[in-house]
């Protein structure tokens, strides 16, 4: 038994560990939180405008995310493409980033958010020892990205209820989904800060009369939902040519229904709600496989794991995995390729409201540069052309 | 170096420094936390303080609720709301041994069902029930054998199931739907250990029985022991009820609301302070347990180990897993306590998805076999609080088998749950 001063010696010694902790480890969740990612936006950017200028709650909050606007010099359609909606995920926000470094638009309007649950990429999830950051290469130097989460920082939406009721099917859901971005759409307007960012992507959706909706993500290979567009039920011919298209000339991807009865994802309800189709995108990342081993910048961005492979070997996986992995380039490529041909069939189907692209590099030229390749160096151009994301 | 032998090697090392540690007779949370410490100093050759303070708060939530709702619970008890429900039981029902059985089960379900904690069952309502179960002509091993099952099927039963909540969390499934599943194993665990251990007996001594039963306070009565109850229940359900209009509040907050309305509604003043203080002293171990397992497991995710482990889990095959459960899960709670849910529950949770289970019903009876471990050695949490409240003279082994019987009883239920866990399927629900 301690005695009396031992034991006050002991808690004033604990008292102050615990403040020399809490200041060390305070000093990384700040810098976390507030790195900005330089984004040098194409030459032939229109636009570059706020979220709030959708929805004006959403003004000087976290999740006021940039929101690039490229016009041809010819009307068409209209499509949205967004990334960062679950922002453990980077292959999604590394894409939109890519495009919007590169794209010109001859004919109608993409519109992209890189970050759009900012919220999500300024934490990570407590127990999993995700790093805080990214490097990816580029040929003038590194460029660092935040890592995140998939869902919103509590910092900025806490508590969670007791169970999560979606608006406005009334279905019920996990308590914590409440800030999980693809499981609050269409959003609500005086609900958590992640169900206002929903409304406010809706709100952009309807007053720039958006016509195709994009969601990009990448999934563990446990997961059945993967190397795959999902897709709302008009928009199931796209999509169907998209993934018959890509399979038979670059790589294979699946194609699958939205199911009807799952409220909450934008695959859903932005098609259930707007009068754009929507689209959601699915790459492989083992970084978000339970089975994996170290957890590190390198498995993020190399996708190679040796645990997840032999897991693959017991047939416990829904996507091949070899010792090439699932490398950042890969995945990013398979993006940005599946996005253009989404484009090219959109085209096809609906001539009138065409949206003509270039500038973005397709899969094998992601593959062979490396995605950093076409990251732009923001010491090199004008202020006003980098923004913080 | 191989990740294969890598992560073994930092397996061993967790291991090894967990034994130390016990062996110079550092508590369980102190053991688990150099256990950690040990596996960041070697993994990543510094001390990475980011990572030891995020792992600390996996549980922060659970924590809160766990705290809130005992907190809850120790209000009643000062107030006298719980002996004013015990008394009118015994008073009531003496003559009906089966229904006094019945609603003293009940009333050994509702803390732990609350809070999560078989602890809090026997601090709060255990020594209680036990003294009315010695006047049923109920040996003095048998009682403690049924208040520490009946708190064990509390701890598991809904809503809060601390092993399903924290193994749900860690394989990204919703708490939703095991209310069903949770409730009739539970259920089913606590009214056999009952009727099984107390079922024969004499009639209760009620003279005897209300002497030794704490004296009721002035002023009590039904309303003010149920409409704390109420408010509990009311604000839950108002969230499902007006989902779109009903503020966010969240458990912890619900429990202190009601909580308040416990003490507006007590007859006697209450130090509440005191039972604030009171309450978070009781908790230190666990809430320190729930803190030190979310650092060892950020530990063992940041170094590859905790990939080790379900990689060796969900590469076993299903027979093997359905004949070595019931002994595993029981035995690793009651060396590693609640960190057993996130170690070996969220590979078996994932193990089960991949193969075609219902991973809800699963999870389910898993989340009901560990707590049956809490009476084993070396932390045999549960089961030694039961001993000390209830005063039992006798040896520790002679209490242990007399828990042996519903024990397995309620094992073999949970394992046919596993087996026929698509059967059950039906079972899932809110």
């Amino acid at each position: 038994m301690l005695n009396k001063k031992t034991l006050v010696a002991i808690k004033m010694v604990s008292i102050c560990l615990s403040v020399i902790v809490m200041a060390l480890s305070g000093i990384d969740f700040y810098k976390h939180r507030n790195y900005k990612e330089p984004v040098v936006v194409s030459e032939y950017v229109t636009q570059v405008r706020k979220l709030s200028d959708y929805f004006a709650d959403l003004k000087d909050t976290i999740n006021d995310c940039n929101i690039y606007i490229f016009e041809g010099s010819e009307p068409g359609g209209t499509v949205l493409l967004i990334g960062g909606t679950h922002p453990e995920e980077p292959g999604a926000n590394l894409t939109a980033e890519l495009i919007v470094e590169n794209l010109r638009v001859k004919k109608g309007k993409v519109i992209i958010a890189i970050r759009a649950n900012r919220s999500a990429s300024t934490v990570t999830r407590p127990g999993d020892a995700y790093p805080q950051f990214y490097h990816i290469e580029t040929p003038w130097g590194v460029k660092k990205f935040r890592m995140g989460d998939r869902w919103s920082n509590p910092l900025d939406s806490w508590p969670d209820p007791e169970v999560y009721v979606h608006y406005p099917s009334g279905q019920l859901l996990a308590y914590m989904d409440i800030r999980n971005f693809n499981r609050t759409w269409p959003g609500k307007k005086d609900g958590t800060i992640t169900e206002k960012t929903n409304y406010a992507f809706m709100q952009l959706i309807e007053k720039e009369k958006v016509d195709l909706f994009i969601d990009l993500h990448e999934a563990e290979l446990e997961y059945p939902v993967i190397s795959t567009i999902v897709s709302h039920q008009r928009g199931v011919d796209i999509a169907a040519m998209t993934s018959m298209i890509l399979s038979s000339t670059e790589f294979k991807i699946g194609m699958e229904y939205s199911p009807k009865e799952l409220h909450g994802l934008s695959h859903r309800e932005v098609g259930d709600h707007s009068r754009a189709i929507s689209l959601l995108y699915e790459s492989p990342e083992p970084f978000l496989d339970r089975v994996r081993g170290i957890t590190d910048e390198k498995l993020l961005l190399t996708g190679k794991d040796p645990f997840v492979m032999k897991a693959g070997q017991f047939g416990l996986l829904y996507e091949k995995i070899d010792e090439n992995g699932w490398p950042i380039d890969v995945r990013v490529g398979r993006h940005v390729s599946t996005f253009l041909t989404t484009l090219e069939m959109w085209n096809e189907f609906y001539p009138d409201l065409t949206i003509d692209v270039e500038g973005v590099p397709r899969y094998k030229e992601v593959i062979t540069k490396g995605v950093g390749y076409y990251f732009r160096n923001p010491s090199e151009v004008p202020k006003n052309r980098v923004f913080d994301e | 170096m191989n990740m294969y032998v890598y992560a073994t090697l930092i397996l061993v090392i967790v291991i090894a420094t967990f034994t130390v540690a016990r062996l110079f007779k550092l508590s369980v949370e102190l053991s688990m936390f150099s256990a950690a410490i040990a596996a960041f100093v070697v993994h990543t050759r510094t001390l990475p303080i980011r990572h030891i303070v995020e792992g600390a708060f996996t549980y922060y939530d659970v924590c809160l609720i766990f705290i809130t709702a005992t907190f809850f619970m120790n209000i009643l008890k000062e107030s006298g709301a719980i002996a004013y429900m015990i008394r009118s039981i015994v008073k009531t029902f003496h003559r009906h041994r089966l229904l006094c059985l019945l609603l003293l089960t009940v009333v050994l379900l509702i803390p732990g069902a609350l809070t999560g904690s078989g602890t809090v069952t026997v601090l709060t309502v255990g020594t209680l029930v036990g003294t009315v179960l010695t006047y049923m002509g109920i040996s003095e091993e048998k009682t403690a054998a049924i208040i520490f099952l009946c708190a064990a099927m509390s701890a598991a039963a809904p809503p809060i199931n601390l092993w399903a909540m924290m193994a749900a969390a860690g394989s990204n499934m919703p708490y939703v739907g095991f209310m069903g599943p949770l409730l009739i194993l539970s259920l089913a665990g606590a009214l056999f250990s009952m009727f099984y251990l107390g079922g024969k007996g004499k009639a209760v001594d009620i003279e005897k029985a209300l002497h030794e039963l704490p004296q009721p306070i002035e002023g009590m009565n039904w309303f003010r022991v149920m409409l704390p109850f109420a408010v509990l229940f009311f604000l839950i359900i108002a969230g499902r009820l007006w989902p779109f209009d009903m503020p966010i509040l969240g458990l912890p907050l619900m429990f202190v609301i009601s909580a308040g309305v416990g003490i507006l509604v007590s007859p006697k003043k209450l130090k509440i302070l005191e039972i604030a203080e009171e309450t978070i002293h009781s908790l230190i171990p666990l809430v320190g347990i729930m803190i030190v397992v979310g650092i060892l497991i950020q530990s063992m995710a940041l170094s590859g180990a905790r990939g080790l482990i379900s990689l060796g889990v969900v590469t076993l095959p299903l027979w093997v897993l359905f004949g070595t459960l019931w002994i595993i899960l029981p035995f690793s709670e009651g060396l590693l306590q609640y960190a057993v849910a996130p170690l070996l529950g969220v590979p078996l949770v994932l193990l089960f998805n991949m193969k075609a289970m219902n991973p809800i019903i699963a999870l389910s009876a898993m989340a009901v076999m560990w707590p049956v471990g809490d009476s084993l050695p070396p932390t045999a949490v549960v089961g030694k609080a039961t001993v000390m409240e209830l005063k039992f003279k006798g040896r520790y082994t002679k209490f242990l088998r007399a828990c042996l019987v519903p024990s397995l009883f309620i094992l073999l239920l949970c394992t046919l749950f596993l087996i026929f866990s698509n059967k059950l399927s039906f079972l899932v629900a809110g």
